[in-house]
């Protein structure tokens, strides 16, 4: 079993681990043994990030982004959670739905791009749809499994004291039974929409996707980097903030 | 008003449609504010009938009849579980209020009477505490505050102090006492342990036999100690004894 460090250690060893990756990183770039164009170095990001905001560029990407981003986490969220909590509830409805799951859920969110660009055009709402698509699977069997798991005990215990009806029983204990999975699946979602924007952006719609392939095809690396680091930025901010929301809702947890 | 709280006639329980019962011909009249306690080996079906009783367990044979008082606001029957069941989501008052939601009854009410519940089981400063703050012994008061606040006809308690160490348990069964005393509620209390159940009823139900039926119907003075209360005990005992084999 390992020893737990201190706060100030773990922070201080963490920073020390982004330091010398960045480092080894220019440090490679600046030594000519790779194209300067193949790899970009750190220190060229910065400039490029002055540049792209100064022309309007960045904020536009980042708000078209975080709109296609928005849209589809919600949607694909809320119809994950009520499917798979119908599928949790009630056999009939899980044994219908169970071989068209096993059907669909391979298939992977990018495989459904052709579609999305026949029912909905280059569009944000083809974006929109694709980024659902993935959260909706993570937050179904997330959702599945938590409902399943809810404590029968409970259950009996709404009945004894005149909540077993439906609404009742849903609200008052398998959700909230079942909401610290839940809540991990929708952190899990919120990972993967944002890899699914960079795809599903890839193919025309504007966003931060669509700037990386364009300056990609151009070389200019140094810009794919930095839209890379905004990507990890939104989502470390995004994740931290959703963190905060979670701690306060699960205070009841030891 | 009817003398009797809990009719049962012919009762016989079991698990499945093909299983055999575990319990047959139970038939039991309990009177309003008695205390009366059910006890016999695991596995006879005790906790069971207790179930039966409320509603959660459908009897395969007789008849089960409640006589409510049908006060506006209250629940007929309410039930304490061994384990204290408390929702780990809901602060101490609002899993005292849950059995309350749902009643036509107004909010300052509601909050009246989770208090006066509170009260009764002495935690009046504990309604903003999670249930991972409290002691056993305090999530089993929680789960008897519950039940106290719908103010029911008949309490219903399944081992409520079994899984609780000696000092605790002893503590609670005064409180259970003092409870009954000040309330009046018609208890029915399922137990294994013989000297808890001489301590606290009236009436005391042995259960035995396989399958299972009531052998013993006890008259009890309880709160007795010394060589009556052990005579009592030793009574049960063999009570259960005779219809038992391991």
């Amino acid at each position: 079993m390992r020893q737990p460090l201190k706060l100030h250690t773990s922070v201080a060893l963490s920073a020390l681990g982004v330091a010398v990756f960045l480092l080894a990183w220019e440090a490679l770039a600046r030594s000519g043994v790779v194209p300067s164009g193949l790899l970009p170095s750190p220190s060229a990001v910065p400039a490029a990030f002055v540049a792209e905001v100064r022309a309007g560029t960045w904020q536009t990407m980042v708000l078209a982004s975080l709109s296609h981003y928005l849209s589809g986490l919600f949607l694909g969220t809320v119809l994950g959670i009520a499917f798979g909590t119908a599928a949790a509830m009630w056999g009939v409805w899980d044994a219908a739905q169970a071989w068209v799951v096993r059907m669909l859920r391979p298939i992977p969110s990018i495989a459904w791009i052709p579609f999305a660009i026949i029912w909905f055009g280059v569009s944000e709402a083809a974006a929109t749809f694709l980024i659902a698509l993935t959260v909706f699977w993570i937050n179904y069997y997330a959702t599945y499994a938590a409902v399943r798991g809810v404590d029968k005990d409970l259950i009996e215990l709404g009945y004894a004291f005149g909540q077993g009806g439906l609404v009742p029983r849903l609200f008052k204990i398998v959700l909230p039974g079942a909401l610290p999975g839940i809540l991990s699946g929708v952190r899990a979602g919120l990972g993967q929409g944002w890899m699914t924007v960079v795809a599903a952006e890839l193919f025309g719609i504007a966003g931060l996707g669509s700037r990386m392939s364009d300056a990609s095809g151009l070389l200019a690396t140094h810009i794919v980097v930095l839209y890379m680091v905004t990507i990890a930025a939104l989502y470390g901010v995004c994740d931290f903030l959703f963190m905060q929301v979670q701690q306060r809702v699960l205070a009841w947890q030891k | 008003m009817e003398k009797s709280v809990i009719d049962l006639k012919g009762v016989s329980i079991g698990y499945g449609p093909d299983a055999p019962p575990v319990l047959v011909e139970v038939d039991l009249s309990v009177e309003r504010g008695s205390f009366v306690a059910i006890v016999g080996p695991s596995g006879v079906g005790k906790s069971t009938l207790l179930r039966v009783v409320a509603g959660l367990h459908k009897a395969r044979g007789g008849t089960v009849t409640i006589h409510e008082t049908n006060k506006p606001g209250h629940r007929p029957v309410s039930l304490v579980f061994q384990d204290a069941r408390l929702l780990p989501w809901r602060r101490v008052a609002k899993n005292v209020r849950f059995g309350l939601e749902g009643l036509p009854i107004g909010t300052a009410e509601r909050d009246e009477r989770v208090a006066a519940a509170l009260r009764l089981v002495r935690l009046d400063d504990y309604g903003r505490r999670w249930p991972y703050e409290l002691s056993g012994g305090q999530r089993q008061r929680v789960g008897i505050a519950r039940a106290l606040a719908v103010d029911p006809d008949i309490l219903l308690m399944d081992e409520p102090f079994g899984a609780l160490d000696a000092i605790t348990r002893h503590s609670l069964q005064d409180e259970l006492r003092r409870i009954h005393r000040e309330t009046g509620k018609t208890i029915l209390f399922v137990t294994h342990d013989l000297e808890e159940a001489v301590h606290l009823a009236d009436r005391i139900i042995v259960l035995g036999g396989s399958p299972a039926r009531i052998v013993r119907d006890v008259r009890n003075d309880p709160g007795r100690d010394g060589g009556v209360f052990r005579e009592q005990v030793e009574q049960l005992r063999s009570g259960i004894a005779d219809n038992y084999s391991i």
